[in-house]
Order: C-alpha cells, then sequence, then structure tokens
C-alpha cells in the first residue's frame, strides 16, 4: 500500500493505483475527458492535471501512478487556468458547434468540462477548416469536426469489443479517426456494436435513431436486460414519453459489464414492424377487429372442436420462466397437446438436457472463463451472427495470448482474426474431431511432425485442411494449460458430433473429474428455460389440425413457416404482423419484450430479471394474462409463478443459479 | 443620478435573444424600475445615445461592415458591453458561412437559389455594405461580459441585467451558464 496526500488528506491506495483514480476513492473530483473507467488510461486531453509536489510541469492524474509520500494539489489557481487553457485549445482545434448539437445541452462531455470551468466564452476562434462527416453507416454518423481525439472510441473497440476496426492516421493537427486503413465507416470491417457511440465524450459519434429524440439527462433510464440472445446483456432501456429512444449496455452488469450488441442496441430502435393492436378474426379470407370476449370464446370453442386431434402448440423462447411454465402446464400436462414445444423446437438444446439427464452441470464453463483461457475452441458457434457479445470477449483476449481455435460450418470473419480456422462441412463435425484425437494420440507417440504429416496426410484430404495446420491445432490445445470449449450449432443438435465433441472434451482433459471448461451457447433467451421445462420436442412436419403460435414478439423463421404451413387451423399470439400472422385464423395482439417482465435463465445459468420499460398499448394483452384466461376457460389450474421451481427440479446441463 | 441607460442592438443574429429577453415577462416591469431602456431594435430609439449608455447589450455575430460599425459604435457609447447570445459569443450559427469563401456565398445566395430567376445578380452598389468573415464580437471590440446560449434562457437574462442593474457585474455559472 502506497501513502500519498491529495489536497491535504491523507490515503492509503495499493501499487499502481493512478493519482485520479485514488483521488476518486478519496471522494476528490478531477474533470476528465480522455479518460474512461472501462478503458486503459490515455493521457491525451491534458484536463485531469495536478501539480505534485517536487514536479516542475502539472501532471496527468490519469496516467501517473501513486508514490510513496506523494503530495497532490489538484485545484490550484495554476491548475485553473491550465484547464480552461486545454478546453481553450480543443475547441479551436476543430469546428465545436454547441446551438444545434444533438447532444448540446447536458450529453456532452465537453460542454460539460467548459461549464466546469465557468467558461462562457472562447479565447480563441474554431479552425474553420471544414472536417468530413462520415455518414455511410446504416446506425450511426461520424461527424469529424466534433472529435476531440480523445482516442475513446478507438480504445473501446480494441479493449471492449476485440475489433480493432477503429485507429488513428497521421499526426500532430492532422490526426484523423480512421476506420481500417481509411474507408468508410459503412465499408469498414465494423460489426455495428455501437460501443464507440456509448463512448463517445462529444456529438462526433451519433446515434441516427435517438438523435433529437432525447437526452440521457431528460428521459426515463430502466436497467434491464436483452432478450435478444441467451447471453442476457445487461442494458439500460431510456424512454420518453412510453416511447423507446435508445439502449445502451449497462457499465454496472455483471454479466457483460457495458458491452452489448448490434442486435441488442440497434435492433429495437430500428424496429419498424407493425403492431397487432387488436384482437382480429379471419372471415371469408379478411380480417375483422373483434373484442377480447369474443376472441377469447373463439379460442375455447377451437380448443373444444380439436379436443383429440393432432394438435401443435408453440411458445417463443423469448417468453418469460413463468409465461412458459403456464404455457407448458396448459397445452401438455392439460389439453395433451400432440406437440408443445419452443419455436426453435429445442434444437439448441434437447441434447445437452437430454445428456444431463446422466451428467448434470456438466457444463461449467463461463463468459468470465473466456479471459482466464488461454486456448479456446469455439465448434459451429457462429460469433458473428448471433451471441455477438461473447464472441467480443474471446476477440479481445486474442491480444493477450489467448490461441482461438475455430472449427465452423461457413466461412465467417473468424478467419480474419485467427490462423487456426478450419471451415468443415456440417456432416463431417464429429469425424473431425475424433481425427484431431487421433493425431493428439501420434503425436504423443512417435512426436515426429513430419512423418506424421506423411502418415496421416492422405486421410485429411477429405476435409479440405492443411495437415500441418490440424497438426498445429492439436498441439495448441495439448500444450495449453486452460483450454475452453464454446460450442453451438451442428455440436449442440446432432448426436455424432455431440458425442464426438464429449469424447474429444473428456480426451484434451477440457472436461476432466474438478472441472468442465465448456459453455453452451444455447440459442434464444430463456432456451435453456424451455429445454429443462420439456418444451423440446421436435416438430415432424404434418397437417396438423390445430396450431396455437405464441410467437410474442419474435420473427418467425423461414424454417418454422415451413413446419406450420400446413396446419388447417391457427391461432397465433403476436406482437407484429408478419408471415406467421397472414396464415392465422385468430390473431391476439400481446405484449412485446419492453412492455413485459419475467425471469430469464442466460447461458451460464445465472437467473435475471428482465423488468417493464414501456407501457404496451391500450388493448394489448400481456402473455400471462392471455394464458390465464385461457387456462380458466379451459378449466386448467395455473400455480403461477412457478416457473423457475419447476425448472430448479429438472436436471440442468448447467448450474441455476440465483 | 437617474437610473443606469441601457441600449441594444442586433447584427448577424436571428432575434431569438431579444425574444427570449421579452420572456422574462412581467419582470420587465420590475426591471425599468431599475434602469432606463434606451434604444432598442424593437423600440422606437434605435442607436445608443451619443452620450453614451452605461449598459450595451449587441446580439448576433459581425457579418458584414455596417455590422463591424455597429460593434464599434455601441463600443464607444457604452462602458459596459454584453455579448449576447451565442452568435455574439461565438459567432454562431451565421459563423457557418465561414468554411466557405464570400464569393461562394454570395453566388450561392443571389444567383444559384433555385427560385431565382435568370436575372440573379450579387448586388455592388457603393452604398451597401461589404460582406466579411463571420465574426464572434469580442474578435472586433473588447467585450465585458458573456451571456452564452441559443438564445439564453430569460432567467439568465433577467439575472445578469438585473445584477448588472444593482451596479453588480453578473457571475454566470451553474444554472446560468449554457451554450444550448
Amino acid at each position: 500500500m502506497i501513502n500519498l496526500s491529495i489536497d491535504g488528506k491523507s490515503i492509503q491506495v495499493p501499487e499502481g493505483t493512478t493519482v485520479l483514480r485514488a483521488a476518486e476513492q478519496a471522494g476528490i473530483d478531477i474533470p476528465t475527458l480522455c479518460d474512461h473507467p472501462e478503458l486503459t488510461p490515455y493521457g491525451g486531453c491534458r484536463l485531469c492535471v495536478v501539480e505534485v509536489e517536487g514536479a516542475k510541469a502539472l501532471q496527468p492524474s490519469c496516467t501517473l501512478p501513486v508514490s510513496e509520500n506523494m503530495v497532490v494539489r489538484t485545484d490550484t489557481e495554476r491548475i485553473q487556468e491550465a484547464r480552461k487553457f486545454v478546453l481553450t485549445m480543443i475547441f479551436s482545434e476543430r469546428n465545436h458547434f454547441c446551438p444545434y448539437c444533438q447532444v448540446s445541452g447536458g450529453d456532452c462531455e465537453l460542454q460539460n468540462a467548459a461549464y466546469g470551468q465557468d467558461m462562457t466564452h472562447w479565447d480563441l476562434q474554431p479552425n474553420w477548416q471544414q472536417f468530413p462527416v462520415d455518414a455511410s453507416h446504416p446506425y450511426f454518423i461520424l461527424d469529424h469536426n466534433r472529435c476531440i481525439l480523445c482516442r475513446r472510441c478507438v480504445r473501446a473497440c480494441a479493449e471492449l469489443v476485440g475489433n480493432f476496426t477503429l485507429g488513428f492516421e497521421e499526426r500532430g493537427a492532422k490526426s484523423f479517426l480512421v476506420a481500417d486503413l481509411g474507408v468508410p465507416l459503412g465499408e469498414s470491417t465494423c460489426v455495428s456494436c455501437g460501443t464507440c457511440v456509448q463512448v463517445c465524450p462529444t456529438g462526433a459519434i451519433i446515434d441516427r435513431e435517438s438523435a433529437y429524440i432525447g437526452k440521457e439527462t431528460e428521459v426515463e433510464h430502466n436497467k434491464t436486460i436483452c432478450v435478444g440472445c441467451s447471453i442476457g446483456c445487461g442494458i439500460d432501456v431510456q424512454t420518453r414519453d412510453n416511447r423507446l429512444v435508445r439502449i445502451k449496455g449497462d457499465w454496472d452488469s455483471t454479466i457483460n459489464s457495458g458491452v452489448i450488441c448490434e442486435v441488442g442496441r440497434f435492433h429495437p430502435v430500428n424496429d419498424d414492424g407493425e403492431r397487432v393492436l387488436t384482437p382480429l378474426q379471419k372471415k371469408n379470407g379478411e380480417l375483422k377487429a373483434i373484442n377480447w370476449e369474443e376472441a377469447f370464446s373463439i379460442v375455447t370453442n377451437l380448443l373444444n372442436e380439436n379436443k383429440s386431434k393432432k394438435n401443435l402448440a408453440i411458445a417463443s423462447t423469448r417468453l418469460s420462466a413463468d409465461d412458459l411454465y403456464a404455457f407448458g402446464e396448459i397445452f401438455d400436462k392439460h389439453l395433451g397437446f400432440d406437440v408443445v414445444t419452443s419455436t426453435e423446437n429445442g434444437s439448441t438444446t434437447r441434447l445437452v438436457r437430454k445428456y444431463s439427464e446422466t451428467s448434470q452441470n456438466v457444463f461449467k464453463g463461463n463468459l468470465e472463463s473466456i479471459e482466464e483461457s488461454d486456448c479456446i475452441i469455439t465448434l459451429d458457434a457462429n460469433l458473428y451472427d448471433d451471441h455477438q457479445v461473447a464472441g467480443f470477449f474471446i476477440k479481445r483476449s486474442l491480444p493477450g495470448g489467448c490461441k482461438l481455435i475455430s472449427i465452423e460450418t461457413r466461412e465467417t470473419a473468424i478467419n480474419e482474426i485467427t490462423g487456426y480456422a478450419v471451415v468443415i462441412d456440417k456432416k463431417k463435425c464429429g469425424e473431425l474431431l475424433d481425427f484431431i484425437i487421433s493425431v493428439s494420440n501420434e503425436l504423443s507417440k512417435s512426436g515426429n511432425q513430419e512423418d506424421l504429416a506423411k502418415q496421416i496426410g492422405s486421410d485429411i484430404s477429405k476435409y479440405g485442411i492443411d495437415i500441418d495446420k490440424l497438426i498445429d491445432i492439436t498441439k495448441s490445445i495439448s500444450s495449453s494449460k486452460n483450454p475452453m470449449i464454446i460450442f453451438g450449432g451442428c455440436f449442440a443438435e446432432k448426436e455424432n458430433a455431440f458425442n464426438a465433441m464429449i469424447n474429444f472434451a473428456n480426451h484434451f482433459e477440457i472436461i476432466s473429474k474438478k472441472n468442465s471448461n465448456m459453455l453452451c451457447l444455447v440459442g434464444g433467451a430463456n432456451s435453456l428455460a424451455s429445454s429443462l421445462l420439456r418444451l423440446d420436442e421436435e416438430i415432424d412436419k404434418c397437417d396438423h389440425d390445430l396450431l396455437l403460435a405464441l410467437i410474442a414478439d419474435e420473427n418467425p423463421t423461414e424454417k418454422l413457416l415451413s413446419l406450420t404451413e400446413n396446419s388447417k387451423q391457427m391461432i397465433v399470439c403476436s406482437s407484429y404482423f408478419n408471415k406467421l400472422t397472414s396464415k392465422a385464423d385468430l390473431i391476439l395482439p400481446v405484449e412485446n419484450w419492453l412492455e413485459t417482465e419475467g425471469q430469464y435463465i442466460n447461458l451460464e445459468g445465472k437467473i435475471q430479471n428482465l423488468s417493464r420499460s414501456i407501457e404496451s398499448p391500450d388493448n394489448v394483452k400481456s402473455t400471462a394474462e392471455i394464458l390465464d384466461q385461457i387456462a380458466n376457460n379451459v378449466g386448467c389450474k395455473l400455480d403461477k409463478k412457478n416457473g423457475i421451481k419447476e425448472i430448479k427440479q429438472a436436471k440442468s446441463p448447467v448450474e441455476i443459479i440465483d | 443620478m437617474g437610473k443606469p441607460k441601457v441600449a441594444s442592438d442586433w447584427m448577424a443574429g436571428c432575434a431569438g435573444c431579444h425574444m427570449s429577453f421579452l420572456d422574462i415577462d412581467e419582470r420587465i416591469v420590475q426591471l425599468v424600475e431599475l434602469v432606463d431602456i434606451r434604444a432598442t431594435p424593437i423600440t422606437d430609439l434605435k442607436e445608443p445615445d451619443i452620450d453614451g449608455v452605461d449598459v450595451g447589450i449587441l446580439e448576433g455575430g459581425i457579418n458584414n461592415t455596417s455590422n463591424e460599425e455597429q460593434a464599434i459604435r455601441m463600443r464607444e457609447r457604452c462602458k459596459i458591453l454584453v455579448a449576447l447570445g451565442d452568435c455574439a459569443v461565438f459567432g454562431g450559427v451565421p459563423a457557418m458561412r465561414n468554411f466557405f469563401t464570400i464569393e461562394e456565398s454570395l453566388r450561392r445566395a443571389y444567383i444559384e437559389t433555385e427560385s431565382t430567376d435568370d436575372e440573379g445578380m450579387i448586388p455592388k452598389d457603393p452604398e451597401l455594405c461589404v460582406p466579411t468573415r463571420v465574426r464572434a464580437l469580442h474578435e472586433v471590440v473588447p467585450v465585458d461580459i458573456f451571456i452564452p446560449g441559443c438564445p439564453p434562457e430569460a432567467d439568465v437574462i433577467f439575472y445578469a441585467l438585473s445584477e448588472l442593474a444593482q451596479g453588480r457585474m453578473p457571475e454566470l455559472k451553474d444554472k446560468y451558464l449554457h451554450w444550448h
């Protein structure tokens, strides 16, 4: 521990703490611009300068480590003048126009810093050279006139997301933010996560949809979770007058620490789906609005008519645990529908759920394990489309020396960030893993790589992979101290691939007596929960008599549409008009995820709460209300709020944690 | 002794700051008990008194030689000069014209605009003022008080004027300081 004094206060902090953080701990506020608690300090803006006894020049406190008996002053006249000067320099470097800027009036850290120094004007004029505006990106705009060169976006793109798209070119007054080697942002390797938008202190990076709609200081904030996938990132949903303004990552969330992806940040705000606002009945090919009484009586009639026929009930994996439980109780236990399952038919979870019958809590890896691992093996994980945040966690640990071995069934950008990427046909997934095991066995026997290469070279041709690469991959896994497997896709869906993977994991001691460093990506927000409630049957394509689809705000996939297109009669509970509602005989409007609340279990087994951010439109009911009424009408006694209880009783592939 | 005299004028501005001033509503009755409002663009007198006023207020940036004259005249005739609003303090919205040359701006305004008939021409009469680079007030004359805002809120203007009326220099900070 180091002892020092700041503004006369004696403080003790661990060695390595910066003066800025030490001051924070002592309750002393030092203004900053380029600093951000989630990013490594940069020391570029010089706003945080302090006086250190014995040092001639003012020192930037964000990068200065404390030393024994250091004496620091943070608020002398010299410092005040220096801060005003720094701000004047920053304002005059480019072109900062407050009157019409989207963040002016509360959300601009540069403006707030000027207010903090009681600045009423600039002594120097702006640059008056026009800097470009890059509006090529679909979600946000980059206005270089407002950039203060703080590099927060560069650091965020690198350290939080591991994408490394943003960087700086040139030097001095010509320093300039660029994407890749100088291409428009919309044509770059940007993955649209929007972390740069979130950390930008000025209006240099502006989210299009929320601009001018509501400043962060003026809107309602609701800390809740995203239900875009099984990770369940913590988010801050910002609304104004019951309307969604923007979504930001919640820095305090223990799941994602503020990092979210395009799906969670931009899709909801850019959603232009048409809401279903009233129950609708199809009569003579046309949809007619009816009231809820009529709607429920139609439901009851249809259920009665089709009592012992071939009926199918489907629920979205975006529904809460209690809703899924109620759904199962009504349609499976009480009404005995033929197939009661989820929109994904358990494809991402059924196999692992069955495996856990004999091997509970078998997958012990979680998102934190990614940071601790020195060799991550992704198996058909497809981290550029879904579960992107897991992909970010992996990518950002690569510079630290972690190896990434990726075995995918299609080409993705993963091939550009690791030399150990393999693309393999879906049907050969399991075989490849078996092959790697045999290579590993051979290597431990003979150890001579060249001989081995000649020996197995011909066998490998059917996989279309370079033999040396495969040997390297095998060696990397064997020599790693803490390997981890993250799997999805065919490795979670196909039995032979799954079994091969378990063998593989056992062989390389990723599953051992002590531990199991495996993480199943699962699918949607509550896919695991649906599976543990046994809502994971496969739908056999046939002519069902009655289909009841509780699809809520999910967008039906082509696969789902093809499996259900021959149903004779359809009841669809949906938030939006979509391809499924267009075939329905009865459509019931239901709340979307922003308007509902409930419990969700993420891929790590952690239980989280989704809380309501918006009141639903008047005539739209919650899933719970609808299921309640149906249960009532068919005489099913529902023990409400039983979802988590029921789930905890099931044998689970991951430990369920409160 | 008499009440302190106040005069105002506007240059390259939208008059919004004067409208915000009027938003002090009934407090103007309080104000005129403390000060003698002389020339303003919205009252009868148009130029500050030749023998001077105590407080001169200017809204808007300086974008031509006529504005320059206004600024210099006001500075000569007042003891305390106030720059009112972002245009006077910073250059403001009109200052965006500085990204283009004056020739480009004049051509766009008088010849290229879509609603101009083919006979568009740039005015050249020697009696007309000459456009210049758009400048903040303090780039032309020394300024004593800066009241930023677009426009500054009525409360801010009232606070500043009532402080001046009582012989004090207003301190703009916290809720009285905003640049938007």
